[in-house]
């Protein structure tokens, strides 16, 4: 067991924990924030998704001694309302139905607006097919993004 | 009728001032979240709702806000809101003005078990009458105060009203009269034009927490002091556990506690090894170190190969039960010479659920002989079951087992097993612990129980002119209603469902083969309607095709005697423009199936580029009778359509040496977004007709609709899946 910092939402949590442990238990069990989500433990699906100094991670194939002194973003620190402009197009398209996978959904997706504000169907298939959703909420998900980004080039203009 | 318990109410309204009506629906992760106190953490969402209930669903305040109970478990159907709509509706309540708040699991409020497309059906007239009911008593309670016969009062938006003199009360201000009042037993019901909830498209109230991390599932439960358990069971399905180093697991560090658990799928049961430690990652640490022996000697000759070739033997050999049978089979042996028989075999594999949220459990058996539970389960009043287990009497297990209904993860049928919450209940039991069990994503995969496996033996007569005259489907498969027991002897409610049996011959049959093996199977999405359909659909295509006639308008013909069918089939030729002429480079195949009350048929379109194919295009007709919210029509059509074509095209579950070969989705994939339809169109049809389901209906006719694509594209019949779309 070790002491570290992890810096999570521009927040600082002290953790106790054996350093090979999984950034996403560490973030789920020990900081207590649940929204990231446990899926395959293998980065296959995506549901752990979480932001490493702004890049999209999957938090289950990290160890938690990497994660220490970076600054990691999880769903809960995306707004304070659930009103960051992709979680607005997420509702506008009503993407959601079981909605396990979309926190990670959303926040590959904001890591891909962040880099590429306009992208293509390609981009976003190419960016968003490391997600799986068994719900099969893909067309729409394409479709939220395309809303997110013109809101966002809208604000920006 | 009682009132709830006044207690905290400033606590209740300080959480929904904070976030709103909107989230009310998930109370107990805000609760969490407020973090003011471990009461708040311990409290069932249902206990803050302020009001007096007129009823277990309808909880009204006198200081205004109207709560309805959000019941049945929502495994993101959209089930949540759409009983609470049902409700509003005959209540004459904007939904907007109303708290949906999700409930525990307790008999109070009747059956709460979800499955078979089943909820919305069963209980739209029953949700009516007692919206109904609780509008005529708050009428009621208005006319008694006015002093006027109950016939000059109407309700609207929240409110009864004097038709002659405009006055009105808020409900509020009549629930205290009205709760004095007995509700009628057969209220009135309004009429379908004056709908103003019902058929509108709603926006869900749960996606606010879905996006934002804050919807609590079970996964994500976590009383004070909570252990984490991981369970090693034997690979190869059946098997007896020989020994384990328990020493060596208990050697790292945080892990507390190993023990032997046992887990019963219908009545086989098998003992598997548990781990439980301060972190679900020390669990899986010492899970590593168990270093296990099992006795499976017996079971580990299975393989898929092998169970395959005996259902195909079976189906030749046997007869099997009777299912319909219609015309003179006969007949066939004198046919005129010139006649065509076509004969076909059509399998499919076993499969897994695969829930994006893998099973667990929480448990908390308490030293004081009461037990909290949290139950991300299809099947979630389990009071009765853990009472006897626990030694609690059973008139007294709705009292001392408090069960959280958390939001589910996915189900697909898997959920309605409530095995690991058995398994997690033996393990807080003997700690007297809260303890959360998670099944790792291979222990989900590989541990069944599965879809089941089929074979389907087809045949086809046709006479000399090439008219189709006989059409024979005889399915071989096990059943899930008679595992673990001797075959009953007769036709298993469950196994033909989506076998049309509408279709014009002049001679019919659908027989059923029954197939005894220890591979558990269970009900998973549209169960049997999901590898009937793909066997009938794609054999009727090739009946067609055979016949010289087009796909579509074969099935209008034939199912002339089935206007609803026809009409399905009318609007899908015309959404889809199913006769427009495409390119060389493009193909289309069609699928109807009728399952759980509803009838959906798919057009499918697929595209060859540069040397690769892709589905640019899927158009969905569905018939579900009278519907609540079209949203949620279109959104399960589409959950419907990536569902089965992951099963058309990605990995089966296949068993070798008694194991199954795939584990984690990097050998059983997923369908992901670069591979999945680039565009689906859902198209309701607009009808009287009572409710069908739409958890289901929208999966059997997608895979059927492809297969048949890819005939019309390449000229190559699937008659086995999965297949590699990019290899036909």
């Amino acid at each position: 067991m070790a002491k570290f910092t992890l810096s999570i939402n521009q927040r600082d949590y002290e953790v106790d924990a054996d350093p090979q442990t999984p950034l996403l238990w560490v973030i789920r069990d020990e900081v207590g924030l649940t929204g990231t989500k446990y899926g395959c433990g293998i980065a296959q699906c995506g549901a752990c998704t979480i932001h490493l100094n702004g890049n999209p991670i999957r938090s289950c194939s990290i160890p938690v001694a990497a994660a220490s002194g970076q600054k990691l973003t999880t769903i809960e620190g995306l707004s304070e309302s659930a009103d960051h402009p992709v979680q607005k197009a997420w509702i506008e398209a009503q993407v959601p139905q079981c909605g396990y996978c979309q926190s990670g959904q959303i926040m590959s997706a904001v890591a891909l607006l962040n880099r590429n504000p306009k992208p293509t169907d390609e981009d976003i298939d190419n960016a968003m097919s490391g997600n799986i959703c068994r719900c099969g909420t893909y067309t729409r998900i394409r479709k939220a993004i395309h809303h997110a980004s013109k809101e966002i080039s809208n604000g920006s203009n | 009728m009682e009132a709830t318990k006044p207690i905290d109410r400033r606590k209740f309204l300080k959480i929904t001032g904070i976030s709103g009506a909107m989230f009310a629906i998930g109370f107990d992760a805000l609760a969490v979240d407020l973090n003011e106190d471990s009461i708040v953490k311990a409290m069932m969402a249902e206990d803050f709702v302020d009001g007096t209930a007129l009823n277990p669903f309808v909880i009204i305040s006198e200081e205004g806000p109207v709560t309805i109970m959000a019941t049945i478990p929502e495994l993101g159907q959209g089930i949540n809101q759409g009983i609470p709509a049902i409700i509003a509706e005959e209540l004459e309540l904007d939904l907007d003005a109303v708290n949906i708040v999700k409930s525990s699991a307790t008999r109070k409020y009747g059956r709460q078990s979800i499955g078979g497309s089943r909820n919305t059906r069963s209980l739209y007239m029953p949700m009516r009458k007692l919206g109904a009911a609780t509008r005529e008593v708050l009428i009621q309670a208005a006319a008694n105060k006015w002093g006027i016969a109950t016939e000059r009062c109407y309700a609207e938006s929240g409110s009864v009203r004097d038709k002659e003199t405009k006055r009105y009360f808020k409900y509020s201000d009549l629930v205290k009269d009205a709760a004095q009042l007995e509700m009628p037993k057969e209220p009135k019901l309004k009429a379908r034009k004056d709908f103003t909830v019902i058929g509108q498209p709603l926006k869900r109230p749960d996606l606010a927490l879905k996006v934002s991390g804050q919807a609590d599932y079970g996964m994500d439960a976590q009383p004070e002091g909570l252990l984490f358990a991981t369970i090693e069971r034997c690979p190869t399905l059946q098997g007896k556990l020989e020994s384990y180093d328990q020493d060596a697991a208990m050697s790292v560090k945080g892990v507390v506690k190993v023990m032997e658990v046992t887990r019963n799928v219908y009545g086989n049961e098998n003992v598997g090894v548990a781990v439980v430690a301060e972190s679900y990652f020390a669990a899986t640490q010492g899970r590593k170190k168990l270093n296990i022996k099992w006795d499976n000697a017996e079971f580990s000759q299975v393989s898929s190969e092998q169970l395959f070739t005996q259902m195909k033997d079976l189906g030749l050999k046997e007869d099997g039960y009777e299912h319909v049978e219609k015309g003179e089979l006969k007949a066939l042996a004198n046919l005129p010479d010139g006649h065509i028989t076509r004969v076909a075999r059509y399998d499919q594999p076993y499969l897994s659920h695969t829930c994006m949220e893998p099973m667990n459990a929480t448990v908390h058996v308490k030293a004081d002989g009461t037990c909290e539970v949290w139950a991300p389960s299809q099947s979630p009043q389990v009071q009765r079951q853990f009472a006897k287990l626990l030694g609690i009497p059973e008139n007294e297990a709705e009292d001392k087992i408090k069960v959280h209904l958390p939001y589910l993860g996915g189900g697909f049928g898997r959920r309605s097993m409530n095995d690991s919450l058995l398994e997690c209940l033996q393990l807080s039991k003997a700690m007297t612990k809260p303890v959360k069990l998670i099944w790792s994503r291979e222990d989900d995969t590989t541990q069944g129980p599965f879809r089941q496996g089929t074979v389907h033996l087809m045949r086809a007569d046709f006479d000399e002119n090439k008219k189709p005259v006989a059409f024979q489907h005889k399915m071989v498969s096990q059943a899930i209603t008679t595992q673990g027991r001797p075959s009953r002897g007769r036709l298993p409610f469950e196994v033909m469902e989506g076998i049309n049996t509408h279709y014009e011959f002049e001679a019919f049959s659908s027989r059923f083969v029954e197939f005894k093996s220890q591979i558990p199977i269970h009900w998973w999405r549209s169960v049997f309607a999901s590898t009937n359909g793909f066997a009938h659909e794609g054999f009727i295509d090739e009946v067609a095709i055979e016949a010289g006639e087009d796909p579509l308008q074969f099935r209008k013909d034939r199912l002339k005697s089935e206007p609803r069918f026809v009409k399905v089939l009318e609007r899908l030729e015309k959404e889809s423009g199913w006769n427009n002429k495409l390119p060389d480079n493009e193909g289309k195949g069609v699928a109807i199936v009728e399952s759980f009350g509803t009838i959906v048929a798919h057009a499918l379109f697929l595209k060859k580029e540069d040397g690769k194919i892709s589905i640019p295009r899927v158009v969905s007709v569905v018939d579900c009778g009278v519907y609540i919210n079209p949203n949620q029509v279109e959104a399960q059509t589409e959950s419907n359509i990536v569902y089965g074509l992951t099963a058309a095209m990605k990995d089966p579950i296949s068993f070798k040496n008694g194991a199954a070969e795939q584990a984690n989705f990097d050998t059983y994939r997923m369908l992901r977004m670069n591979e999945s339809p680039k565009s689906i169109e859902v198209h309701i049809m607009e009808n009287d007709e009572a409710p069908g389901g739409m958890g289901e209906p929208g999966l059997p006719p997608i895979a059927p609709a492809l297969a048949n694509a890819v005939y019309n594209l390449t000229g190559k019949r699937i008659r086995s899946l999965p297949f590699d779309l990019q290899k036909v």
